[in-house]
């Protein structure tokens, strides 16, 4: 198999729909606990209730002068009345739960494969030739060597890493979620409807 | 003082809310460099930079914690509001005027 062959069965070998499919249900779950948390709130924020005094009459009326060392002193009187107290829930006066919303997700995934080959090849010859002669005879000899050495290097290394990374931002809680406040005032006649999320 | 990752959080107060409780939850906000925007019958509403949130939601004081926003439409907005204004502007300058004599 070719180099290149082995570096895109790496590249194939990324488990790149597991992360997706992972991803996608972390956030799947994220997002359901975050929700349920925010109708936690929604819960507490119902359950919690104060007594609202919208208004408080001040009436200041003349009042007995007093005299403090010859020096004659408010003469006034101050009747305060608060208004009859109304029993509101934090979320009938104004506070509503956060609900956030995961609005991007990126997966990254960077991989770094580096590969190398080296062959080293080493060719040696000799030749040796001896002659000797004598009274009666001569002879003669010759050798030669042939080395032949070659080695191959394969070095072979591949890095992933990964990275997730999602978005959370609050968003405008979903309309099924949060209760409509239908408020009648019969102060008025006919007595005025109005409704409000 | 840079306020820019503060959030709004309600708490519920473990085990039903008592003074002593109450002062003991506001320290320790206080001591996260939360304040305190109101205190209801249920726990405490504060508002907490969103990294220091989880120190406040772990503390055994704390049943639940959770991120609450101002809806202009509610019925005492307004007040509810001016209030939180009030509150946090009393306890920011409290937290400048230490910080203007420890430097």
């Amino acid at each position: 198999m070719g180099l290149g062959a082995t570096v895109g069965a790496d590249l194939l070998s990324v488990p790149f729909p597991k992360m997706v499919f992972d991803l996608a249900r972390a956030i799947a779950k994220g997002q359901t606990a975050l929700d349920r948390a925010s109708l936690g709130t929604l819960r507490v924020l119902a359950n919690t209730e104060f007594d609202y005094i919208p208004e408080i009459t001040e009436v200041i009326a003349p009042g007995p002068v007093d005299t403090a060392g010859g020096v004659p002193v408010t003469g006034v009187d101050v009747t305060v009345r608060p208004t009859r107290a109304i029993p509101l829930t934090l979320l009938q006066a104004g506070l509503t739960p956060s609900f956030y919303q995961f609005t991007e997700s990126v997966i990254e995934v960077k991989m770094s494969i580096s590969s190398k080959v080296s062959t080293q090849s080493e060719f040696e010859f000799g030749i040796e030739a001896t002659a000797s002669a004598g009274f009666l005879f001569a002879s003669g000899s010759v050798s030669s060597h042939v080395d032949y050495r070659t080695s191959n290097t394969y070095s072979y290394s591949a890095e992933g890493s990964s990275l997730l990374r999602t978005t959370l931002k609050p968003v405008p809680p979903p309309a099924r979620m949060m209760p409509r406040f239908i408020t009648v005032n019969t102060l008025v006649q006919p007595p005025q409807i109005t409704t409000s999320e | 003082m840079n306020l820019e990752n503060y959030r709004m959080y309600l708490i519920a107060v473990r085990g039903g809310m008592s003074d002593e409780k109450s002062r003991d939850l506001q320290r320790f906000v206080r001591h996260c460099e939360g304040f305190i925007l109101m205190v209801t019958r249920t726990g405490p509403v504060i508002a907490i930079d969103e990294a220091k949130s989880t120190l406040v939601s772990n503390h055994p004081l704390v049943e639940f914690m959770g991120p609450v926003e101002l809806n202009p439409r509610g019925f005492a907005a307004r007040q509810l509001e001016s209030i939180f204004a009030a509150n946090l502007g009393k306890q920011v300058e409290l937290v400048e005027g230490e910080s203007a004599l420890q430097s």
